[in-house]
């Protein structure tokens, strides 16, 4: 349970989207066999939609502020 | 009277006590170029001042080998070698084996000692490089808040990618707290678990750039557990830190464009790969429905009313068969009948006719055979080969025989 919490928590973190590129490559490489089945397509095709749904969610949208450590230690913003 | 000395007794005493002091016989001294002359000789005059004070200096031909640039006033420089007297003039004077200017002279020993320790100690190898991730949420800075080095860092990197967590520690980079300023810099970053560092500085004099030459700081990035990108002066200056980083950059703005990835050009990745999956599944989908198109027509043929339509013209064949057998069959009777006809021909009563016999019938129509079939005064009919004759008996005659 808690192992559960944990890798999904990490999983939010950080997304490894170097991993998942190279994933997406997989897919596409097997979605442009010729030879693939319609069935394998439609799952290969899914997964990789679900994949480059993974890599937007996984980057974290929101524009920072710049941070400074203070002398005590703390984190306050920078300008 | 005491002991009276020559003057050169007192001379020679004196540089002997020179040539024992060990300090002087390897001794670096640092100061202001004056009055040089490079005479004739090779050897070159000068005396080296500062605020307070000069020596005369020489640095005899045999020993330019240790001067690699051209003296000329005012410069500052470091000159290594002996302090010696000059028994004839009961001066004493520096005997330079090595000038160098200053800073870059002293700096540039330690640097190369402490380069060479640390090469042997393996710190350099690439056995001990961490790469730096490619896409980073939390960027960590180590370098003074203010100047051009911070503020390219911050530009580039938020330029490239403007969600990116930037955390700047303040360092002192520069004078004696920058080294133990840079060494806490990394750790506390170190701590707030950053993804990478970029630790430097703008440029600067070797001096300036000192603190990134410090074993101190060489050691902390070494250690350091996250991957740091060194970014110290320009392209041209080399630190101890570069060597022991896990990657170097030539200035700080390169190293904001080696740590953090450009947002729009990941977009357009993902785009790319959306677009390469979505070609290729409505592809496949084509190909599927070409197929499909196909089997339609396919079994279009093969539908009932097709067979229908077969079954029918094969039924018409199969009529026309019969009729045209059938046909066959009646021409076949009907020649045949001919060939009767002919033969009946041939035994028919009109071919007698013909040959001159006759046939006569009474007036009932009935064939008279017999005598006894007609009477005199009877009307008969005589058939002959083209019509028949009407006429009256007039007698009757029977044959004995009876035939």
């Amino acid at each position: 349970m808690a192992d559960k919490a944990k890798k999904e928590n990490s999983n939010e973190q950080a997304f490894p989207l170097e991993q998942a590129f190279e994933q997406l490559e997989d897919v596409i490489d097997r979605l442009q066999d010729n030879g693939i089945s319609l069935e394998n397509a439609f799952s290969e095709y899914e997964k990789g939609m679900k994949l480059l749904k993974q890599c937007n969610e996984a980057i974290d949208r929101v524009e920072k502020q710049v941070l400074m450590i203070s002398e005590s230690g703390e984190l306050c913003e920078f300008e | 009277m005491r002991n009276v000395y020559t003057v050169a007794q007192v001379n020679s005493y004196i540089k002997n006590m020179f040539t024992q002091d060990f300090m002087l016989q390897s001794i670096f001294v640092r100061g202001e170029v004056s009055n040089c002359k490079y005479h004739s000789s090779g050897h070159i005059y000068f005396t080296l001042k500062d605020e307070k004070g000069m020596i005369a200096c020489v640095m005899f031909a045999g020993n330019r080998g240790g001067l690699t640039f051209r003296m000329e006033e005012g410069q500052q420089i470091v000159a290594g070698g002996t302090i010696n007297v000059y028994e004839r003039d009961g001066k004493y004077q520096m005997y330079a084996e090595q000038i160098v200017l200053d800073g870059a002279g002293v700096l540039n020993e330690r640097y190369e000692r402490l380069k060479n320790e640390l090469l042997e100690r393996g710190m350099f190898s690439d056995a001990y490089k961490q790469p730096i991730p490619k896409y980073i949420r939390t960027l960590g800075v180590v370098t003074a808040p203010t100047g051009a080095a911070v503020r390219d860092i911050i530009n580039i990197a938020t330029r490239r990618n403007p969600y990116i967590r930037i955390i700047l520690f303040p360092a002192v980079v520069q004078g004696d707290a920058a080294a133990s300023s840079i060494v806490q810099g990394i750790r506390a970053l170190e701590m707030r678990k950053v993804d990478a560092m970029i630790v430097g500085r703008g440029g600067g004099s070797l001096e300036d750039l000192w603190a990134f030459n410090e074993e101190e700081v060489a050691q902390a990035v070494f250690d350091c557990s996250i991957p740091i990108i060194s970014a110290v002066g320009h392209e041209t200056d080399t630190t101890i830190c570069d060597f022991v980083a896990d990657l170097r950059a030539p200035t700080p703005s390169a190293a904001a464009e080696l740590a953090v990835f450009d947002m729009g050009a990941l977009d357009k990745q993902l785009g790319e790969y959306a677009s390469a999956m979505n070609g290729a599944m409505e592809y496949h989908l084509e190909r599927k429905r070409t197929a499909l198109q196909k089997l339609k027509m396919q079994l279009g043929y093969l539908s009932p009313i097709n067979q229908i339509r077969e079954k029918r013209t094969f039924a018409l064949k199969l009529e026309e068969g019969i009729q045209d057998a059938m046909e066959r069959l009646l021409t076949k009777k009907r020649h045949e009948m001919e060939l009767y006809v002919e033969k009946l021909k041939g035994l028919s009563p009109l071919d007698k006719l013909k040959q001159g016999f006759s046939h006569t019938s009474n007036e009932e129509g009935r064939t008279i055979t017999k005598v006894s079939q007609v009477a005199p005064g009877d009307r008969i009919s005589i058939y002959v080969s083209d019509g028949k004759v009407n006429a009256v008996v007039e007698t009757t005659e029977k044959r004995e025989d009876g035939r």
